[in-house]
C-alpha cells in the first residue's frame, strides 16, 4: 500500500481530497466502524466508533486533531448509565457538551469533550419524551437538541436537559412521513433536514416540524440509496452521505446536486506507522492486482461534517478511517 | 420441514397444510421466488455484516441469515448448510472472513442448481483454493492437496461397493489440471483499512497445458474437463445421493466407512443416483425425487435424525420468533452453535462434521437442553407468548394431558416415548394440583418437551 499524495479532485471539481485519519483499531490512535463525527469547540474530531459484538473495547469516542494526532478517548460499553452499547450519533451542544445516542439502551447521554459522564435520559417507548432506537442528532439555533426517533418514525425535539418539548412525524411515505428515518441536520435559521432512510430521501421541515420539501438526490443520475448522515454547511450546502451508493452527495440550497465524492484514500499517518512496524503487511498489501482502487473509495460512508474553514469529514465506516476533502 | 428446513411455527403449519404436501414441496425447492432478507436493515444494525472481521461475526451472519430466511427460504439455507459440511472449509486456516462468507453465499445461490455447475464454482472459490492450498499448485510444482479433496471428499468418494474409485495417479493428473487456478490479494491483514474479499484468478501461465489421462480419459484438460469427467462417475453419482439421504433423510454411517458399507436403504439411493443422471445432475430434481417419496414419508424416516447444533439452534430460534429483528445479544446465541459441537465456518477438518450420535457427548447434551429449555420457556418470546395464548384460548378443558399434548402439537408435531409422555403429564397434574396457573404450567411443560431426547431428532 504505498502512500498517496496526490490530492484528486471531486466529480465537479469543488473538493479536493485533502486527507485521512484512520487505522483499524479496537483502542488507542484508530477506529473500528466509525459512524459518527463531530467537530468540538476544542477544536478537535470526535469520532464515535460502533465496533463489533465481540469487541466492547472498540465501542468507543475517539479524539484527535484534525491533522490526525491522538488526543484520548473515552467508552465503557454497557447498560449503566455513562455506558453504551450501540452508538449511533454524537453531537455537540452549545453548552459544549457532547450528547450521544444509543440504539440499545434508548438513551440520550451527555459527557464533557473529555469523556466525563455528566447525565442522560431517555427510555423504551412510543411517548412523549421516550424513544426507541435514537439514531441521528443535531442542535439547533435555539439550543434545541432534535433526535432522530427512528424506530417511531418521527423526529422529537428536546431540551437540553432532556425535557420533551414536541415530536412530529409518523410511519410512512408521503410528506413528513418516515421509514426508519436517520440522520439529522439544522442549517444556520433552524431548518430541518431529516435522512429518510427507508424512502430514501432527505426530507426539509420548518424550525417548527412543517413539512418544507424533499429531495432525492436524482438529478439525472441515480438517487440516494439509503441516506444517512448528513450536515448542512454555513453556505446552505447539503452534504448527504449516499450510504448505499458508496458517495457523499453535495446538494445547494435548493436540493440539487452540485458534486459527488467518492473517496480517495491514501495511507493515514497511523496506519503508515503501522505499516513501517509491520513490513510483512505491508509486502502482503502491495501484491495485490485486484480492488486497488475499491480500498481508497468509500465504503459505506455513514456520517459527514464540515469545518468553518472547509473542511469535509466523512466517517468511512467500513473502512475504520475518516476522508477529509477541502472546500474549493 | 424439520428436515427440509428449520422447522415451521404453528401459523406455518396450518398454512402448509393449507396448500397440501405436494405445493409445500414445490415452494420448499424454490426459494429464489421468495422474498430475501431486508439486507439494509441488518447492515443498519449490525455494521460489520457484510465485513465480518472475525470467526464470531462471520458464525453470527450465518446464523442469523439462516434464521431469518428460515421462513422464507428455508430450503435455500438448508442446502448452504448442507454443501458447507460436505465442502467443509474453515476460517482456521483460511483466516478471512468476508471471503469465507462469500463461499456460502455461493453454495446458496447455487447449491439447488447443477452439480457440476457447484463444483467449478467450488474449484474457482477463493476460500476454496486458499483452503487446499492450490494457490500453490503450480506448472513445474503441482499440490495436489485440491485435486485429492476434491476426488476424495467433494466428488467421488474413495470407493463403493468394495472398490477404488480413483487411483494415485487421477489424483496427479487432476492436479495437473488445476494448476494456474488461483487466487488474488491473499492478504489476511484487517489492518490498516479493513480487507478486502479475495478474488479467483487464472494465471494461464502458471498452467500446465500438457496432455492427462484421468479417469481412462486422455485430453488436454483444464480443471473444468476434470469436472465434467466426475460428474458423468456412477461414483460421484452414489457419493451425492448418500450426502443427501444423511442431511436429509436419516442418519447413515460416515462417510470413511462408504468404501465398504452399503447404503442403510439402498433402494433410496438407486432412486437419487437414477435422478442424478436423468436430470443432468440437477440437485433441485433430486430433492423433488427425494421429499416426495416414500421412504422420505415413511415412519421409519421421522426422527431418524440428530439434529445438527445450527438445527437446533434456528429451529428454536424461528419456533420462538427470536432474533428476526437486529438487536443487541446475536453474537452470543449464535455461538450456541459452537458450543454444542458445531463451529459453523470452521469445521474440525476437511472431513466437515460427523454426524448422527457423533453430535452427541456430554458437554454438547447439557448445552442442548439448556439453550432449548430456556427459550421456549422464555414467555417474552413471541413465538412462546403465541403457543401460550393459543393453549390459554382452549379453556377450562385444559387438564394436565391437554397441556403438554397441545404443546408437542404446537411445537411441530413432536412425538414422545410413552414413558417420557406420561412422565410429563404426571408433573403437569402435580403443579396443578399444587396450585401453579395454567401459563406456568404450560411454560414448564414446554422447557421439559425441550429437554427430552424427541426434540433433538429431526
Amino acid at each position: 500500500m504505498t502512500t498517496v499524495v496526490e490530492h484528486p479532485l471531486s466529480a465537479a471539481g469543488l473538493h479536493q481530497y485533502h486527507n485521512v485519519i484512520g487505522l483499524l483499531s479496537a483502542s488507542g490512535p484508530g477506529f473500528s466502524g466509525p459512524v459518527s463525527v463531530a467537530l468540538g469547540s476544542d477544536g478537535l474530531l470526535h469520532v464515535a466508533s460502533r465496533a463489533n459484538p465481540n469487541q466492547p473495547e472498540g465501542v468507543r469516542v475517539t479524539r484527535c486533531t484534525f491533522d490526525g494526532d491522538y488526543v484520548g478517548e473515552f467508552n465503557g460499553w454497557g447498560e449503566a448509565p455513562g455506558q453504551f452499547i450501540w452508538v449511533t450519533a454524537i453531537a455537540f451542544g452549545p453548552d459544549g457538551n457532547l450528547y450521544l445516542s444509543d440504539e440499545n439502551t434508548h438513551r440520550i447521554s451527555v459527557f464533557t469533550p473529555e469523556g466525563e459522564f455528566l447525565r442522560c435520559w431517555g427510555e423504551l417507548g412510543d411517548g412523549p419524551g421516550q424513544l426507541n432506537r435514537p439514531s441521528g442528532l443535531a442542535f439547533a439555533p435555539d439550543g434545541t437538541l432534535l433526535v432522530t426517533d427512528s424506530l417511531n418514525n418521527r423526529m422529537q425535539r428536546f431540551a437540553a436537559d432532556g425535557t420533551a418539548l414536541a415530536t412530529w412525524g409518523e410511519a410512512g411515505d408521503g410528506s413528513g412521513q418516515f421509514n426508519m428515518p436517520w440522520g439529522v441536520a439544522v442549517d444556520a435559521t433552524g431548518q430541518v433536514y431529516v435522512a429518510d432512510w427507508r424512502n430514501d430521501r432527505v426530507q426539509k421541515f420548518d424550525s417548527a416540524g412543517g413539512y418544507i420539501t424533499e429531495f432525492d438526490g436524482k438529478d439525472g443520475g441515480d438517487g440516494f440509496a439509503r441516506p444517512n448522515g448528513l450536515t448542512v454547511d454555513g453556505d446552505g450546502r447539503i452534504y448527504v452521505c449516499d450510504w448505499q451508493n458508496d458517495r457523499v452527495q453535495v446538494l445547494d440550497a435548493s436540493g440539487k446536486v452540485i458534486d459527488t465524492l467518492i473517496g480517495h484514500s491514501g495511507t493515514s499517518r497511523w496506519a503508515r506507522t503501522f505499516l513501517n512496524a509491520n513490513p510483512d503487511i505491508e509486502e502482503k498489501l502491495n501484491l495485490a492486482t485486484q480492488n486497488i482502487e475499491l480500498k481508497r473509495r468509500f465504503y459505506r460512508p455513514t456520517a459527514v461534517a464540515v469545518s468553518d474553514d472547509g473542511l469535509v469529514f466523512v466517517a468511512d465506516c467500513y473502512r475504520h478511517r475518516v476522508q477529509i476533502y477541502r472546500r474549493l | 420441514m424439520r428436515r427440509g428446513g428449520f422447522g415451521a411455527t404453528p401459523a406455518e403449519l396450518d398454512k402448509y397444510s393449507g396448500w397440501g404436501y405436494g405445493a409445500t414441496v414445490e415452494w420448499l425447492l424454490h426459494p429464489e421466488a421468495q422474498p430475501g432478507l431486508d439486507e439494509d436493515i441488518i447492515e443498519r444494525y449490525y455494521i460489520d455484516w457484510k465485513e465480518s472481521r472475525n470467526i464470531e461475526g462471520a458464525l453470527t451472519e450465518t446464523v442469523y441469515r439462516m434464521n431469518g430466511n428460515a421462513a422464507t427460504r428455508p430450503l435455500q439455507e438448508k442446502v448452504a448448510l448442507f454443501w458447507h459440511g460436505v465442502f467443509a472449509t474453515g476460517l482456521a486456516k483460511v483466516l478471512h472472513e468476508k471471503t469465507m462468507l462469500n463461499q456460502i453465499d455461493m453454495l446458496r445461490q447455487y447449491g439447488l442448481g447443477s452439480f457440476r455447475t457447484l463444483l467449478e464454482r467450488l474449484a474457482r472459490d477463493p476460500a476454496m483454493i486458499f483452503w487446499l492450498d492450490n494457490n500453490f499448485n503450480h506448472k513445474d510444482a503441482i499440490n495436489e492437496n485440491w485435486g485429492r479433496e476434491l476426488l476424495e471428499l467433494f466428488s467421488m468418494g474413495v470407493g463403493m461397493d468394495g472398490e477404488e474409485n480413483y487411483t494415485e495417479d487421477d489424483v496427479q493428473e487432476a492436479a495437473r489440471a488445476f494448476t494456474g487456478w488461483t487466487i488474488d490479494d491473499d492478504n489476511v491483514a484487517s489492518i490498516p483499512f479493513g480487507k478486502t474479499p479475495w478474488l479467483f484468478r487464472y494465471d494461464p501461465a502458471d498452467h500446465d497445458d500438457g496432455i492427462k489421462t484421468f479417469q481412462g480419459e486422455t485430453g488436454n484438460f483444464n480443471g473444468d474437463d476434470i469436472i465434467e469427467i466426475i460428474c458423468r462417475q456412477p461414483s460421484t453419482a452414489r457419493f451425492v445421493s448418500r450426502h443427501m439421504y444423511n442431511f436429509f433423510v436419516a442418519d447413515d454411517v460416515q462417510v470413511p466407512a462408504w468404501q465398504n458399507t452399503p447404503p442403510a436403504d439402498p433402494e433410496a439411493i438407486a432412486l437419487l443416483e437414477a435422478e442424478y443422471f436423468r436430470s443432468g445432475y440437477d440437485i433441485r430434481s433430486m430433492l423433488g425425487v427425494l421429499f416426495t417419496s416414500d421412504f422420505f414419508k415413511s415412519e421409519e424416516a421421522r426422527f431418524a435424525r440428530v439434529k445438527s447444533p445450527a438445527e437446533v439452534v434456528v429451529g428454536t430460534l424461528h419456533l420462538v420468533g427470536d432474533l428476526k429483528f437486529p438487536r443487541v445479544g446475536v453474537m452470543n446465541t449464535a455461538l450456541e452453535c459452537r458450543y454444542m459441537n458445531q463451529d459453523l465456518l470452521n469445521p474440525p477438518s476437511v472431513e466437515g462434521w460427523h454426524t448422527g450420535k457423533e453430535w452427541i457427548d456430554s458437554g454438547s447434551m447439557v448445552e442442548r437442553i439448556n439453550f432449548v429449555a430456556d427459550e421456549l420457556g422464555n414467555p417474552a418470546h413471541r413465538g412462546v407468548r403465541s403457543i401460550v395464548d393459543a393453549l390459554l384460548e382452549r379453556g377450562t378443558e385444559l387438564d394436565a394431558g391437554a397441556i403438554v399434548d397441545g404443546c408437542l402439537e404446537l411445537l411441530g408435531c413432536v412425538v414422545l416415548r410413552d414413558d417420557n409422555h406420561a412422565a410429563l403429564v404426571s408433573q403437569a397434574a402435580e403443579l396443578l394440583e399444587n396450585g401453579a396457573d395454567t401459563e406456568s404450567v404450560i411454560l414448564n411443560a414446554l422447557r421439559m418437551i425441550g429437554s427430552t431426547r424427541e426434540y433433538q431428532f429431526a
